[in-house]
């Protein structure tokens, strides 16, 4: 049996990345829990890709001409990362501050909208709120170049009280009026991207952000209360400021890393599942400056952080990415990453192109009968290839600990894959389907195969659908 | 913009091509042969999810198109891929012997593919190792004067050459960053003596041995100043000896004195194509796009320059990945104002 403090890391890096194998999660268990989180915190003291190379070999990384091959790209970055809680944000984020490849000039645009999630999504939320309402990308997805001084578009301005910063309501309360959603919608007029150059005959150009001065309502605005000449910057530090900033980003960061939650549409009436750690995260919030990396470490060093195993269901990115990461595979620049990258989309997460501006339903509702088995036949595939690097050694190693007994051998499959636990009676079912497999002998081929055969079983339940 | 530092100067021809999956146009383009008479024959790296889009575009310098052959590989199933004769996976190099028969190098099949000048098929050869004649991910290729293929067998760093039915002659290089070591080399050309130039990609220099190779000299240092290289993918070398270098990673293409002095670069001058201008008769809403569009200087720029090749008529060509585009140049002598050449 794994020691509890692997079986802690293993939920850590489930729930900060992407997971980790068996020999990382000792390395990261010796280096001790606070120290891992503290170097999960700081991404930018790790090595990112070695973009040159992978640029070398997928040429069309340096163009991202299609979506396909932003999504190829996004999944060699969730299998390879080093700064596995920096994508994981910038999966957060690009769920939260959505724009879909349907409704894009320039699909390179969204690769541009997550780096600026890598470099500010774990910085200051003004900051980040900013870069957002400058983007390219969002500024066409929510028609804010089509919202005019003389005849505004309210699209943007409605999303960021409602979406992207504040949400309905919260204990009941709603957080903004319809006339705060006309004035931040007036504050924003005038911020658009320029014309750009048509696709034929040499592909797109990256898109401009532009500020028309002309087209700007220089207006006396009033916003939550407050009245003045407001632009946009300003409306974003008058958001930033209300506990409903606050409660909006405690509570998606809770729905991710934490525990499932009704979602956002249901914050006014229904209350968090645990108040405390939403106050926790909130107090860290304004204690910090609205900082993100402070409400992040006071939730990934909490009790109740460090208590709810397996209280997520897996999204499709991180059933993917996570699979890949154990077996070990596309470590490093090869063909067939792209039908890879597509088991994501038919998993239901058809990244940079979520069904609507509110992303997708998580938890539950990732489940269904087509994408469960999705799901397993990938897992199933993978797990079952002894062809693989990462399955190669954990056959090695449950050899080298000479484990021969199917009760044994069923136990630890299940740590190798991250400290999985089954129910009493699923797991007798695995310990006798191993048992009529034969002889456990390691070493074997056939001892490989039977390994191999007991990971599959694993990633086919319930239980390996969770984080 | 070209900046001119000594007499020796670049002059912008034009551009050609665009961006097509099959037919006039190219698609991630990486390499370029010029064959006889203005033949050109252009190999398209496209990628995994649009395989029909690899092939070798035969066209010429005034932009008629000749035909394409080759095709991609489907590697959408995780398993299984079939690699038929003749077909592309991660296509890098092209080469063309006496005869104007075509070779294609593939990295990820560690395969040399060789065509009749039409593109028909007919041969092949390559074997995966370290050993001597055996290749890891080939990258670019050059036949020397005895048409015999001279190899950037990248990932085993080191030169080799071949017969061209693949029979083993010589290899030399080995991984490292001293002189004579390389750091995955790319690109490769010859000067008239015979001597060879190699862009060593992931030191940013470009070395230059003799026929025999022993080491000569080596030029260029990491960074973005004028002279020094970033990635350098492609290097080409004139009949008076000047070297262009296709400075990837600073989306630039630099010229050198035979020395490895620096001359001059240009970051673009491109215009539109031929094939561009039909592109858009077809579709005349983009004219109109075009007129309202803001920041349209930047169709100018190189975006990705992979490859650099000259001809004999001192015409460098400059290979955009990621613009799907030629842009042509010309080598200009300083002149004085009597007319006479320098």
């Amino acid at each position: 049996m794994a020691s509890a403090d692997i079986e802690l890391m293993a939920h850590l890096m489930r729930r900060a990345g992407f997971g980790a194998t068996y020999e990382e999660l000792e390395q990261f268990a010796a280096n001790g829990y606070d120290a891992t989180v503290d170097e999960l915190l700081s991404p930018m003291e790790q090595p990112d890709l070695e973009v040159d190379l992978l640029e070398r070999y997928f040429i069309d990384w340096k163009e991202m001409n299609a979506l396909e091959v932003n999504q190829a790209y996004l999944t060699y970055r969730m299998i390879n990362t080093k700064r596995p809680l920096q994508e994981k944000m910038t999966l957060f984020w690009h769920g939260i501050f959505c724009v879909g490849n349907s409704k894009c000039e320039h699909g390179a645009q969204i690769q541009t909208q997550l780096n600026m999630f890598r470099e500010k999504g774990m910085g200051s939320f003004p900051e980040l709120l900013l870069a957002l309402s400058v983007d390219p990308a969002m500024v066409f997805y929510l028609d804010n170049c089509m919202s005019h001084k003389d005849a505004i578009n309210e699209n943007f301005g409605r999303e960021l009280l409602e979406l992207f910063a504040m949400g309905v309501g919260m204990d009941g309360e709603a957080n903004y009026s319809e006339e705060d959603v006309k004035e931040c919608a007036r504050a924003f007029t005038g911020w658009t991207i320029a014309n750009a150059i048509p696709r034929y005959p040499y592909g797109r150009f990256p898109s401009m952000f532009a500020f028309n001065a002309a087209d700007h309502d220089y207006g006396e605005k009033t916003f939550q209360g407050e009245t003045g000449n407001f632009n946009g910057d300003d409306i974003i530090e008058i958001i930033v400021k209300q506990p409903s900033a606050a409660r909006f980003i405690a509570r998606h960061l809770y729905n991710f890393f934490v525990a499932d939650e009704p979602q956002i549409p249901a914050w006014q009436g229904t209350p968090p599942r645990d108040i405390d750690a939403i106050k926790e995260m909130e107090d860290a919030y304004f204690e910090s400056g609205y900082n993100l990396t402070a409400m992040l470490r006071v939730m990934f060093k909490s009790d109740w952080f460090k208590a709810a195993r397996f209280e997520k269901v897996k999204s499709p990115a991180e059933t993917v990415a996570g699979t890949m990461r154990l077996v070990q595979d596309f470590t490093s620049p090869k063909p067939g990453l792209h039908p890879i990258a597509m088991e994501i989309r038919y998993m239901g997460q058809d990244l940079m192109n979520p069904p609507t501006v509110e992303g997708w339903h998580t938890g539950q509702e990732w489940i269904d009968s087509g994408t469960l088995v999705e799901r397993i036949n990938f897992t199933a595939d993978q797990m079952g290839n002894t062809d693989l690097p990462g399955v190669q050694a954990i056959i090695a190693r449950l050899s080298s600990e000479n484990i021969s007994d199917p009760a044994t051998l069923v136990g630890r499959c299940l740590d190798m894959l991250g400290c999985y636990s089954l129910p009493d009676e699923t797991r007798a079912y695995l310990v006798e389907h191993i048992g009529k497999s034969g002889d456990l002998n390691p070493g074997t081929e056939v001892y490989g195969a039977q390994v191999a055969q007991t990971l599959q079983l694993i990633v086919a339940t319930q239980e390996y659908q969770f984080a | 913009m070209t900046t001119e530092v000594l007499g020796v100067s670049l002059q912008y021809s034009h551009s050609i091509g665009r961006g097509e999956f099959a037919g006039p146009g190219f698609r991630n383009p990486v390499a370029l042969a010029r064959g006889a008479e203005g033949l050109m024959y252009v190999l398209n790296r496209a990628y995994e999810y649009r395989p029909d889009g690899k092939r070798v575009t035969i066209c010429t310098v005034d932009e008629e198109y000749i035909g394409e052959f080759a095709r991609g590989v489907n590697t959408a199933g995780i398993t299984d891929i079939v690699t038929e004769d003749g077909s592309l996976i991660w296509p890098t190099s092209v080469a063309l012997d006496k005869e104007g028969n075509v070779y294609v190098a593939d990295e990820w099949l560690n395969r040399i593919s060789i065509f009749s000048k039409d593109g028909e098929w007919i041969g092949k050869w390559g074997t995966e190792g370290s050993g001597d004649g055996e290749i890891s991910k080939p990258s670019g290729m050059v036949f020397d004067a005895d048409d015999n293929l001279i190899m950037v067998d990248s990932q085993n760093n080191r030169i080799q050459k071949f017969t061209k039915d693949g029979k083993f002659i010589s290899v030399f290089g080995s991984q490292g960053s001293g002189d004579g070591e390389f750091n995955l080399p790319w690109g490769i050309d010859l000067d008239k003596e015979g001597n060879i130039y190699v862009a060593d990609w992931r030191n940013d220099r470009i070395q230059k041995f003799t026929k025999d190779g022993k080491f000569l000299v080596a030029f260029g240092t990491s960074g973005s100043e004028p002279g020094e290289l970033n990635r350098p993918t492609g290097v080409a070398v004139d009949r008076t000896g000047m070297i262009y270098v296709a400075d990837w990673g600073n989306e630039r293409m630099q010229m050198y004195d035979p020395a490895g002095k620096f001359v001059t670069l240009t970051t673009g001058d491109g215009t539109m194509s031929k094939w561009g201008k039909d592109k858009l008769d077809g579709n005349a809403e983009m004219w109109e796009l075009r007129e309202i569009a803001q920041g349209l200087e930047r169709e100018k720029d190189f975006w990705g320059p992979v490859a650099v090749t000259v001809d004999d008529e001192d015409r460098v060509f400059v290979v955009e990945s990621c613009r799907n585009r030629i842009q042509v140049y010309r080598r200009q002598e300083p002149m004085f104002q009597g007319g006479g050449r320098l």
